[in-house]
């Protein structure tokens, strides 16, 4: 199959069953570099899912999920956190640097820590964090890597406004320097603002796909 | 440093500056070296093979007790994906898994050979270099079987009792040879007589090193 030159990821006619559940069907979906793309949808509608087999963490049951990038180079924010909660702040990010192959300096993993507001709890082991704060460090953990590709999954849960506020600042940097976003909120209102296309998921299928702007509907998401 | 060394480094550090699966281990086979001296009349010591056997027993308990600790460092926070998306070949985690549990394994060894002198009565007979390199021989094949299973019994609810019960049968040849080299070198004999269980024991580690090779990228990436 001939793959688009210009795009990050491509998915062709995906559905997703979980048993005998239809999640959803028929998604067809491309993302370019520095496009920032918002999945909205109620609960159970398949986001995470899908951002799941964007990441190649799960296969589809039918179609087919393509992603140009080499290992490494997609960054996952979500739900789990990678945080391993016996590790301190500063050897957790040590640890996923060395994985990744970059041999963060202890000045460059403070620093990162320090922008993310965690430089003081940096030799706190995360599993006395709150989940805002394991989620911080999650991010730190995204923005140590600095990924083509950063799938975010509900990624301001636990967050503090200040925090959101970098994490946004975090999700137009990353479309700015060329880094594809996909990002599944339930706070869409909020969020579109930051987005260049919108992809709903309602009735087990993509109920809108197109530019922030074209959609009608956020009466539904108030 | 190779990502494999970079995982085995970070699960020494836990294991061992946490005293995780560690002590359990340790003290677990010592208990049962020591409950099995018990059975023994006054004055007289146990054979060198049924010896070996407790060695090798208190082995395999210890193996469960450590890759089932090893793989519980990656359930929580999902971090097992984390991995997967990581520059990172499953194969790598395999190894750094196996290495970790392998010197885990080996210092938890040291205190049974300790027990088996102390609680059983038994000597090397000065083939200190021959048990090294026995103990070196089996522990190859156990920590390949350990680290495939660990990954298979990971986030499993009843993963101690699904690791024992698909792991034990699987080590029956190595532990045979085991047990037979280790009862020889116990009773002062020479290993070299006995060089079918060597060699028992080395196509052992070679085949299952060729199962674990295919089977592990697909058993971490579904577990």
């Amino acid at each position: 199959m001939e793959h688009g030159a210009g795009t990050l990821l491509e998915l062709r006619a995906v559905s997703h069953f979980f048993g005998p559940r239809l999640v959803f069907r028929g998604i067809d979906l491309d993302l370019a570099p520095g496009e920032i793309l918002l999945v909205i949808g109620p609960n159970g509608a398949g986001k995470s899912t899908l951002l799941h087999i964007m990441a190649g963490l799960l296969h589809p049951a039918a179609g087919s999920a393509y992603c140009r990038l080499e290992p490494g180079e997609i960054g996952y924010l979500g739900h789990g956190t990678f945080v391993y909660p016996l590790l301190t702040a500063l050897e957790n990010l040590s640890f996923w640097g060395r994985l990744y192959g970059l041999r963060p300096a202890r000045e460059t993993i403070l620093a990162l820590l320090d922008r993310v507001g965690l430089k003081a709890a940096a030799l706190e082991r995360a599993g006395t964090f709150s989940r805002g704060m394991a989620q911080r460090l999650s991010l730190a953990r995204v923005l140590l890597i600095n990924p083509k590709l950063l799938l975010l999954d509900e990624p301001a849960t636990g967050l503090d406004t200040a925090s959101r506020r970098l994490l946004d600042q975090e999700i137009v940097r990353a479309g700015e320097r060329g880094a594809g976003v996909v990002w599944t909120s339930h706070d869409g209102l909020r969020d579109r603002r930051m987005a260049d296309r919108l992809l709903v998921l309602e009735d087990k299928r993509a109920a809108f796909l197109g530019p922030v702007e074209d959609y009608d509907g956020w009466s539904g998401h108030a | 440093m190779p990502s494999f060394l970079v995982l085995a480094a970070k699960d020494l550090k836990l294991m061992l500056g946490l005293g995780l699966g560690l002590i359990q281990t340790v003290l677990l086979g010592l208990l049962i070296i020591f409950l099995f001296s018990l059975s023994l009349p006054i004055g007289e010591t146990m054979t060198g093979q049924a010896a070996a056997a407790l060695f090798w027993l208190a082995s395999v308990f210890g193996l469960v007790l450590l890759f089932n600790a090893l793989y519980h460092l990656e359930e929580p926070n999902n971090i097992r994906w984390g991995l997967l998306l990581a520059p990172v070949s499953p194969l790598s985690v395999f190894a750094g898994k196996a290495l970790a549990g392998a010197l885990l394994l080996f210092l938890a060894q040291m205190f049974f050979v300790v027990g088996l002198i102390v609680f059983l009565g038994q000597s090397l007979h000065g083939q200190w270099l021959w048990g090294l390199g026995l103990v070196l021989g089996v522990d190859i094949g156990l920590v390949i079987l350990g680290s495939l299973l660990g990954a298979l019994s990971q986030g499993q609810v009843a993963r101690e009792s699904l690791l024992s019960v698909i792991l034990f049968p699987l080590l029956i040849p190595l532990l045979l040879g085991g047990v037979q080299l280790g009862g020889a070198l116990l009773s002062g004999e020479n290993l070299m007589d006995q060089s079918q269980w060597l060699i028992l024991i080395l196509a052992f580690n070679a085949l299952f090193c060729a199962v674990a090779l295919i089977l592990f990228p697909l058993v971490f990436r579904e577990g």
